[in-house]
């Protein structure tokens, strides 16, 4: 078959059976060898976090990746195509003109102050004057979460990306990603205590908080939420956990010992 | 509506299991593996014993030379066929609803080819010396052709697959191979157009080394240059049951699995594309028989009849695999979106009856004809030992499929 080898000849028929398949492999080579050095570039260039979203994203279910306009009713049952970064959305400014005919009122219980901004893996912005944000859990999510017996914040001078990982709690032995709302540096950490637990410089950009939800939108979004919440604990021994009129308890998971937190926890904080 | 985890209380792998996916409690799904386990131990153990002793274990022998392994061979590879036709349709022909059941298909494909590859080597023995296959190889057998090419597929099938596998919940948690399947998955249109050429290739030998035997009349065939037609009986075949197989297999999951895979417009696409396929085959196929009974058979000093006058491969069984297993359910998958989407499964199981049938004709009937005047016709029943290392295959198809359905997504569309 290959030359040197007893039985090969250099005839038309040995020669073209040798070419065609040393192609097949040589091309499947470079195929690997292609899309190997396209992950290392992409590590190089600092694209790794939002491919890893991305990637993270298409398996989210359904439900988890419904457009913010499905929640105020502006596009009922839409679904987000985009990783939930409304920055770049062609539809985001239509959608946002149609008027919302059914502003939702907060959930009972739940505290989303005003002028906060709000992202869909439960953390919230507060952008101040001096160009810095502050970032921290949203109340939804730090019930669901309770008190973590460990949180690892990146390290001051480290970069984060929308959706990537911002920082990481662990309680029980499961462990859950926290997804950064903006793009930008930290800056510093919150002391215990705080309710921010990072400082960051968000990155130049033309509407850099765009794809963040506020006001009434975040209002819908958190009561669509709870509502999720309820239905993935209904899934429990426990049962259905809030009557009509009742708030959450602070500390969920100590309230509610035998639910699955493996399979709630990453299903509040879009991890897969 | 939220999409909740339905967490059985003894599930103690559910750290593997996709989140989201409703999956049975580990004992029973440890239950159902357990006899599937026991017929690959089966499969396993009369390998052992061909490969230890020779064929002597088999009922084959110098002159039934292919039996059961070669006909289910056949076959299976014909129903993986599904995974580089998928592959064309959705890569290049950009049938988005596929990318419903890709994953499943180039699953079921690997689990084809790796299962005949599997009983290939033990029907051919001596696997030391598999390697002489590649390295001494006779450029002039359509089977050399056959080997090289399945094996660059089983490689390409393994690739295209790979990017699953590496999506699973623990294995992503390693930001690199989550990026590599990314990057790897952009570049899946060349793996498609690698599969598909290769496909085409062995798909058409398999069929090409029937059509050669001039001393086989009942399969020596026409040719078009240096392809005999059953070349390319055999390709439009496996297009055509391909879609057929991953319809049947994705409702056999559903059906065992209690969940909804795919959407059903998914079905009503597969059973088209099918019958359209089907329908173009079995017209050529027609023709073909007809050219066959008519004048190669004639010129080679046979008569029709000649072929049927052996029981139990009476005349019937033309009819059947080109009616009943043919132009009905070719007739049926194409009336697919106008009947209920559910009975498609009837045609589907009739289309994959009909090209098993055909390779049963193809390797059986064919070496049990008499050929010569002193030749009498032939009567072969397979071994234990042959039932065994096929049912081994199958296991280990089921087994494989079985632990993959619960720890990946197979099918995207899953709730």
């Amino acid at each position: 078959m290959f030359p040197g080898v007893d039985g090969f000849h250099w005839s038309p028929v040995h020669i073209v059976f040798l070419t065609a398949f040393g192609a097949v492999l040589t091309v499947l080579l470079i195929t690997l060898a292609m899309a190997a050095l396209r992950t290392w570039r992409d590590f190089r260039n600092g694209c790794a976090a939002s491919i890893v979203w991305h990637s993270d994203f298409e398996d989210l279910p359904r439900s988890e990746r419904l457009c913010r306009h499905a929640f105020e009713g502006s596009a009922p049952g839409r679904v987000c195509d985009r990783g939930f970064d409304c920055r770049a959305c062609e539809t985001h400014p239509k959608l946002t003109a149609i008027e919302t005919r059914h502003p939702a009122p907060l959930t009972a219980g739940l505290h989303y102050p005003e002028g906060r901004l709000y992202h869909r893996g439960h953390t919230w912005v507060e952008p101040q004057p001096d160009g810095t944000a502050f970032i921290g859990l949203d109340d939804l999510g730090a019930r669901v979460f309770g008190a973590p017996e460990r949180v690892e914040l990146p390290a001051a001078g480290s970069l984060l990306a929308v959706n990537g990982p911002a920082w990481r709690m662990a309680r029980n032995g499961s462990e859950v990603i926290v997804r950064s709302p903006v793009d930008g540096e930290v800056l510093a950490h919150g002391a215990p205590g705080c309710d921010w637990l990072l400082l960051v410089k968000p990155a130049v950009s033309s509407a850099p908080f765009r794809h963040l939800l506020s006001g009434a939108e975040a209002g819908a979004w958190a009561r669509a939420e709870t509502d999720r919440l309820l239905l993935l604990l209904s899934a429990s021994p426990a049962g259905a956990a809030l009557a009509d009129g009742g708030a959450l308890m602070p500390d969920l998971r100590q309230a509610m010992p035998d639910a699955p937190w493996d399979e709630v926890a990453p299903a509040m904080f879009l991890n897969v | 509506m939220a999409d909740i985890p339905w967490v059985p209380a003894a599930m103690f792998d559910r750290k593997f299991v996709p989140r989201g996916a409703a999956r049975c409690g580990t004992a029973q799904f440890s239950l159902w593996l357990t006899p599937w386990f026991f017929l690959l131990g089966l499969g396993l153990w009369a390998g052992y014993l061909c490969l230890r002793d020779g064929l002597y274990h088999t009922n084959m022998d110098n002159r039934f030379a292919f039996g059961l392994w070669i006909f289910l061979d056949l076959a299976i590879i014909a129903f993986g066929g599904g995974a580089f036709f998928s592959g064309v349709l959705l890569y290049f022909l950009k049938l988005k609803e596929l990318s419903a059941v890709i994953r499943s298909a180039v699953l079921i494909g690997f689990l084809c080819y790796s299962g005949a590859v599997t009983v290939l080597m033990v029907d051919v023995g001596q696997p030391l010396r598999a390697w002489f296959t590649f390295w001494h190889p006779n450029t002039h057998s359509m089977l050399t052709e056959v080997t090289f090419c399945i094996t660059c597929y089983l490689v390409v099938l393994s690739i295209e697959y790979l990017p699953v596998l590496l999506r699973n919940r623990q294995i992503r948690k390693i930001p690199s191979f989550l990026v590599f399947e990314w990057e790897l998955h952009k570049l899946m249109p060349v793996l498609a157009g690698i599969g598909a050429f290769l496909s085409f290739f062995h798909q058409g030998s398999l069929g090409g080394l029937y059509g050669v035997l001039r001393g086989r009349p009942f399969a020596f065939r026409e040719s078009f240059g240096i392809w005999p037609t059953t070349f390319f009986l055999f390709i439009l075949s496996a297009m055509a049951v391909g879609p057929s197989f991953i319809l049947l297999t994705t409702r056999l999951v559903e059906w065992i699995s209690k969940r909804t895979l795919v959407l059903e417009s998914v079905y009503v696409k597969l059973a088209r594309i099918s019958g359209w396929m089907l329908t173009f085959y079995v017209l050529l196929k027609s023709v073909d028989t007809m050219v066959w009974l008519n004048s190669t058979s004639r010129r080679g000093g046979f008569l029709p009849w000649e072929y049927y006058s052996w029981e139990p491969f009476g005349v019937w069984i033309l009819f059947v695999e080109i009616g009943v297993f043919g132009f009905l359910p070719a007739v049926w998958l194409l009336r697919a979106g106008r009947v209920p989407t559910r009975s498609l499964v009837v045609p589907a199981l009739l289309a994959c009856a009909g090209i098993a049938l055909n390779r049963y004709v193809l390797t059986v009937q064919t070496l049990a004809l008499a050929t010569l005047p002193f030749d009498e016709f032939l009567s072969y029943t397979p071994s234990w030992q042959e039932v065994a290392v096929f049912g081994g295959v199958a296991a280990y198809g089921v087994i494989v499929y079985s632990i993959l359905y619960r720890y990946t997504k197979l099918f995207p569309q899953e709730r």
